[in-house]
């Protein structure tokens, strides 16, 4: 019991200076410094240097946060609304064929690597912000769909669904009204660890050079850029990497704390029904 | 038996499928582009001797399924096309940057598997414990980090503080195996995801396994704890774990690029991000086919693994 509210405060603690960062850094930037000359180690009015080109590197954390935070919450939310009806329909559509053909190319999609997914895109399109969320939610939408149907299938097999399935109750009011609030638990579950590889996905394509300008103001992008300058200006590269880091595994950690406390109940709650 | 070749029949259907699908879709990428291909691949120089290169190269003028077949076909015969950069045959991009990307993967795997059991054991054993607690906390803390942000802060701790490994592979070519220094840093940041999440499912798995009732009626009979352990226990810890390590994969695949392209390794991953920054399609296609027909084939033995491993557990197919 302690170690899961010691868990979830540490996580809480953890996450919040990235995400108070990412979403108040650009209220709180003051207008930015001059440029000076590249890869400059702090004083001068630069607390923390400068980076590739002479920009102010503490002004471009406070800046950089925002996209990865904000894409990664668009992505996940985006995946859950797809697939959702999705995996409902897939599981509760008495006609084997929809079943069929809605669940079988997901299968068949599962098999492409996410990266390999994004890079391909890439190469063709060349995505900004919108279209990097667009293509990781499009990456996360088969996982998320099978366990949508997985859990509505083993709702829909319990005797209360056959209940209102002999009262003649509509299609719609036993989809909606009860296989899909009974999982509204496990989904949010499932969005909360879908959070942790969103982010990871943003983040790694935004260091690889996809969903984000050269020139942006993004952590990932700022680590891959002032990378040449690391032996002599580490804090433009430290920093963003630091931030990452304590964004993804804060988020992992509040989750997994979260999770913990709601995965006890249900169990217990079926172990009494029996 | 029966059991088994039916559901590898099944299970290789799909995989089959899966391969299929993976080609339609890379080809399907230079079918997706708007308007004329070769002007959109020609980029920021429209420079029409460079457009009318390009069309020639892809054979842009035939019907889309002519190419298809043909392209298909080369693919069988290992004729992955030329560059649209440099005109060499992908092919000999793929056997150049070959070497190093199946070392990096090798070198993972083979300390994945011995160090993700072993430590998910020792915290199964010592449930609760401080080993268990350190591991549990580590693993969860270090589970979701990116590739990228882990191995810069190794980097500028070890190779730049410290000064006991070198920053990048710079300078030693694709022979990486004679310079074990240069390969501690990659290997070693590939490693971190894939291992906490094979720690967590050996422990989950083990756990569940050591309170069963077949383990207490074993240890009733007088079998051994280690024994019991390792001989009873540990299979059927292991097939929800085979799985996921076939979901690694997946992760090992992105984590090579990144990696590949942090520590500056001449390997599959840093061709495949040069080819998407030159938009040379035919390239890229050629790689993400490697890549995707890899995928599926680890995927289908890892869950053949886990069935035969157990059996009732029923995999999906």
């Amino acid at each position: 019991m302690r170690g899961r509210a010691g868990r979830f405060v540490l996580g809480a603690v953890v996450v919040t200076v990235p995400v108070v960062i990412a979403l108040l850094g650009p209220v709180l930037a003051a207008e930015p410094p001059a440029r000076a000359a590249s890869f400059t180690e702090g004083g001068d009015g630069h607390r923390l240097g400068t980076d590739f080109v002479g920009r102010d590197v503490w002004y471009q954390v406070l800046h950089g946060g925002r996209s990865v935070v904000l894409t990664a919450l668009a992505a996940t939310a985006l995946a859950c609304l797809v697939a959702l009806p999705v995996g409902l329909v897939g599981a509760l559509t008495h006609r084997r064929l929809v079943e069929e053909l809605l669940m079988r190319p997901l299968d068949v999609l599962l098999a492409v690597p996410s990266l390999l997914m994004i890079l391909l895109v890439a190469t063709v399109f060349a995505p900004g912000a919108v279209g990097l969320a667009l293509l990781v939610a499009v990456v996360n939408v088969p996982d998320a769909a099978r366990l949508v149907r997985a859990t509505a299938t083993e709702i829909a097999a319990r005797p209360a669904v056959e209940a209102l399935r002999l009262q003649g109750e509509t299609w719609w009011r036993i989809a909606v009204g009860h296989v899909g609030r009974s999982m509204l638990r496990t989904l949010a579950a499932d969005a909360g660890t879908r959070l942790t590889g969103v982010l990871y996905l943003v983040a790694t394509a935004a260091f690889l050079g996809v969903g984000a300008a050269p020139d942006a103001a993004d952590w990932a992008v700022m680590v891959d850029r002032n990378r040449t300058g690391l032996f002599v200006q580490p804090w433009a590269v430290v920093v963003p990497a630091l931030l990452i880091v304590a964004l993804t595994t804060g988020t992992n950690l509040l989750f997994d704390a979260a999770l913990d406390k709601r995965g006890r109940s249900p169990k217990g709650e079926r172990v009494r029904e029996a | 038996m029966s059991g088994l070749r039916s559901f590898v029949a099944r299970r290789l259907l799909l995989g089959v499928a899966q391969v299929v699908a993976v080609v339609l879709l890379v080809f399907a990428l230079t079918e997706a582009l708007p308007g004329d291909a070769a002007v959109v691949l020609a980029g920021d120089q429209p420079d029409p001797a460079r457009i009318e290169a390009i069309r020639t190269a892809m054979e842009l003028d035939r019907p889309a399924w002519e190419r298809l077949v043909d392209w298909a076909a080369g693919l069988l015969r290992g004729d992955f096309g030329t560059s649209l950069t440099s005109g060499r045959p992908v092919a000999q991009y793929l056997t150049g940057a070959f070497g190093p990307t199946l070392l990096l993967a090798a070198l993972t795997v083979a300390l994945l598997v011995p160090t993700g059991v072993g430590l998910g054991v020792l915290a199964a054993r010592y449930e609760g414990r401080l080993v268990d607690r350190l591991t549990s906390s580590v693993t969860l803390a270090v589970y979701a980090v990116p590739e990228f942000a882990l191995g810069v802060l190794l980097v500028t701790v070890f190779a730049l503080r410290l000064g006991w490994l070198p920053p990048t592979a710079v300078g030693h070519g694709t022979d990486l195996l004679a310079h074990p220094g240069v390969l501690v840093l990659p290997v070693l940041v590939l490693l971190a995801r894939p291992v906490c999440s094979l720690v967590r499912l050996v422990r989950a798995g083990m756990i569940d396994a050591l309170a069963s009732p077949y383990v207490a009626h074993a240890l009733r009979y007088g079998v051994s704890g280690a024994r019991v352990r390792y001989l009873h226990a540990l299979p059927h810890a292991l097939a929800p774990a085979v799985q996921q390590l076939a979901r690694t994969i997946d992760w090992l695949l992105c984590g090579v690029v990144v990696v590949e392209t942090l520590f500056v390794v001449p390997g599959l991953g840093t061709v495949l991000l040069g080819a998407v920054g030159e938009r040379d399609v035919p390239v890229v296609q050629g790689l993400a086919v490697v890549f995707g027909v890899v995928t599926v084939v680890l995927n289908l033995g890892a869950d053949v693994i886990a069935h035969r491993l157990a059996p009732r557990a029923g995999v999906a197919a």
